[in-house]
């Protein structure tokens, strides 16, 4: 269902997929992905989205303006996995934010991705602030959703 | 991948080998008339460009008016024209000045300057214009919410600089609609429009010269949208828009006229050729028999392209040198009024002087090497592309129709059918080319590895743009009478809650030295702003 914020409410992003129950019942792995407010591409995002929707993951979708909304939503969703697609650069001082706030949440166990227009000398860099991994332009979205099963455990 | 059965175009037309004249056998090309004539299919000008080039709108524009004046110079001096010589700023703000965001707002860090020009307070304009002769200058910038806002600023600053407000030359976006194409908060639909209907009532009453609208397909394209979509979509969202003037009890023939359009050239050659052909066809036709329109200018779709961002690799970006051209070559044999050549490096972020300059030229090279501009039309009459013309427009005319069925263009957008049309088309377009059914050269064929080293220069804002943008706003309102900065605020409140004429309280909130952010948060609390989503 398509929707607006009230005037004044402060929009911290909507689940894009009500997740379906699965055909096969049992836990999910959720995925919280955010993209900034200000970004204005989506298509990245909202085709990964439906991937992982498809491989029988939950995604709820964050149009953050600063991180804590990000980690508030990944905290409240008890999030497996959290997510950023960024195209519009800044993803160094973000992903610093992000995992600062993260480890005070203490969300540091949780696996961080990164994805979006994101040049290629600073993915080692990333992976010093502690993003597990980084998805250039090109990725397929079957390599990431083979990669958050192998890396996620989801408890009974 | 073994080619599939049978051949397509991008939007999932039927194609044959090869075309015969009993392909096009039971239309009548009277009907197109000559290059000039109602329709227009055949363009808008019987001359082709023999009288004036197109518009070479490059967008730009990167930290405060001081950079975006040197890439302003930059260009001039490089030979970027509009027509008869005068100039032309398509000049693109960062994401919060379009949001309505003052760079001294939290939400701000990290975003000023970068990607756009920071404008948020009448000064900026005063220095981003100051010395430019606004006879002889067009300005288009690119705003995003705060299209009304931006223009309040800009009549200011040039009565201010001694103009008449009605001298001033150039062209609002105004495509406040574009909630369902642009993942950024915006008004609703319903208050978008009334809103976009306001500037242009504004503008047909007072600023005989400025272009109020732009129309974009090429937003819409970039979000997913097939060409038969895109122009479908912008047809929808031009009805949509002069459904709200007719309401505000203007009169159609005085303000279609600078009604205008930016649509997308991507990569299928002919289809998107037919799809402007098609548009101007479409709009003609629409204008008059839908509308009754009577003057000319009120049924001519003036279209500027954007050659297709999503089009652009990461992978070699040399590569985009050569889509871009191809674009250009078939946006000038389509007709069309003004043309924004992308970068190579635009897959990735705005151009380094050097690669603003080689996309320039691309459009140099065409209007002055090919001889193509010197006849209108010039694939008129091929037999496939004729056929194709009356495809697209026929399968964008069931589209409309939908729409129409659906309570019109608002209401689907609001209802999510617009956005989940265009979300299942970008999956479907992004499968065919993980499944290497699309081919994108360097992307899923022709695979090379590359050493970061090869990558093409960056370009890089200063880092201290942010800290001196903060400081000049910060000035600015330390040096201003506070009491009647609140006056004007209020009645910018008291107008917008009886849903009255806006742009005389916002250009008052100008004067009265308000910022973009403090209109823009009262205009945003009064209007809803927020995301629509399915």
């Amino acid at each position: 269902m398509a929707y607006y914020s009230q005037a004044g409410e402060v929009t911290r992003g909507v689940p894009l997929h009500s997740p379906e129950p699965s055909a096969t019942e049992g836990p999910r792995v959720r995925v919280v992905l955010g993209k900034k407010r200000f970004d204005a591409h989506d298509v990245g995002a909202r085709y990964i989205m439906r991937k992982l929707v498809e491989a029988g993951m939950e995604t709820i979708f964050i149009r953050f303006a600063l991180v804590d909304e990000l980690v508030e939503a990944a905290v409240q969703e008890d999030a497996h996995v959290i997510a950023m697609s960024i195209l519009t650069g800044g993803h160094m001082v973000i992903a610093a934010d992000l995992m600062e706030k993260a480890r005070e949440a203490g969300l540091e166990d949780r696996l961080f991705v990164i994805g979006g227009v994101i040049a290629d000398e600073d993915h080692p860099k990333l992976h010093d602030l502690g993003i597990d991994a980084v998805f250039g332009p090109g990725t397929k979205p079957e390599d990431i959703v083979s990669y958050i099963h192998k890396n996620v455990q989801v408890d009974a | 991948m073994a080619e599939q059965a049978g051949s397509y175009s991008d939007a999932g037309i039927p194609l044959k080998p090869f075309y015969n004249p009993e392909d096009v056998a039971d239309r009548d090309p009277a009907k197109d008339g000559r290059p000039g004539e109602y329709p227009f299919t055949r363009g808008l000008h019987p001359t082709a460009y023999t009288r004036t080039p197109w518009m070479m709108q490059q967008v730009l524009g990167a930290g405060m008016a001081e950079q975006t004046r040197e890439i302003m110079n930059n260009l001039v001096s490089e030979g970027m024209e509009g027509y008869f010589g005068h100039k032309v700023f398509n000049v693109v703000l960062d994401n919060p000045s379009k949001g309505g965001v003052d760079p001294d707002q939290p939400e701000a860090r990290g975003h000023v300057g970068v990607g756009g020009m920071s404008l948020s307070h009448l000064d900026d304009f005063r220095r981003l214009i100051a010395g430019w002769d606004l006879n002889t200058s067009n300005f288009s910038i690119i705003t995003g919410d705060t299209c009304l806002v931006a223009l309040a600023m800009f009549v200011v600053a040039a009565e201010e600089a001694g103009y008449e407000a009605g001298q001033i030359r150039g062209n609002s976006m105004n495509w406040l609609l574009k909630s369902f194409c642009v993942d950024n908060p915006d008004f609703p639909p319903r208050s978008a429009t009334k809103l976009s209907a306001q500037l242009i009532k504004y503008a047909t009453e007072n600023l005989p010269y400025w272009n109020t609208t732009n129309i974009s397909g090429y937003l819409i394209r970039e979000a997913g949208a097939n060409a038969v979509q895109e122009l479908a979509f912008t047809l929808a969202w031009g009805i949509a828009t002069i459904e709200a003037c007719l309401e505000l009890g203007l009169d159609i023939d005085d303000f279609a006229p600078r009604l205008g359009f930016q649509i997308a050239f991507h990569n299928d050659f002919f289809e998107e050729v037919a799809k402007l052909r098609a548009l101007r066809r479409m709009w003609a036709t629409i204008l008059h028999e839908r509308f009754g329109a009577q003057n000319k200018k009120s049924m001519q779709a003036r279209v500027h392209i954007h050659t297709a961002g999503d089009t652009l690799m990461y992978q070699q970006p040399q590569n985009n040198i050569v889509r871009v051209a191809l674009q250009t070559l078939g946006a000038v044999m389509a007709g069309v009024q003004s043309i924004h050549t992308c970068a190579y490096t635009e897959s990735v972020e705005i151009p380094t002087p050097e690669q603003s300059r080689l996309a320039l030229r691309t459009q140099q090279i065409v209007l002055h090497e090919t001889n193509v501009p010197k006849v209108a039309d010039p694939l008129g009459g091929s037999y496939y592309l004729e056929n194709l013309t009356d495809e697209v427009e026929k399968a964008a005319y069931a589209l409309l129709e939908e729409i129409d069925r659906k309570g019109g263009f608002v209401a689907a957008i609001e209802s999510g059918w617009v956005k989940g049309t265009l979300v299942d088309e970008l999956v479907r377009k992004h499968e065919m080319i993980d499944d290497g059914e699309l081919v994108r050269v360097g992307l899923n064929k022709y695979q090379m590895e590359e050493a970061p080293e090869s990558r093409p220069a960056r370009f890089t804002v200063p880092p201290e743009i942010e800290s001196e943008a903060i400081r000049k706003i910060t000035e600015y309102k330390a040096n201003r009478d506070q009491a009647a900065v609140d006056r004007a605020l209020q009645s910018v409140r008291e107008v917008a809650e009886a849903d009255g004429y806006l742009m005389p309280v916002l250009l008052d909130a100008i004067r009265a030295d308000a910022t973009q952010g403090e209109v823009m948060d009262v205009l945003k609390s009064v209007y809803g702003w927020g995301f629509v989503t399915n």
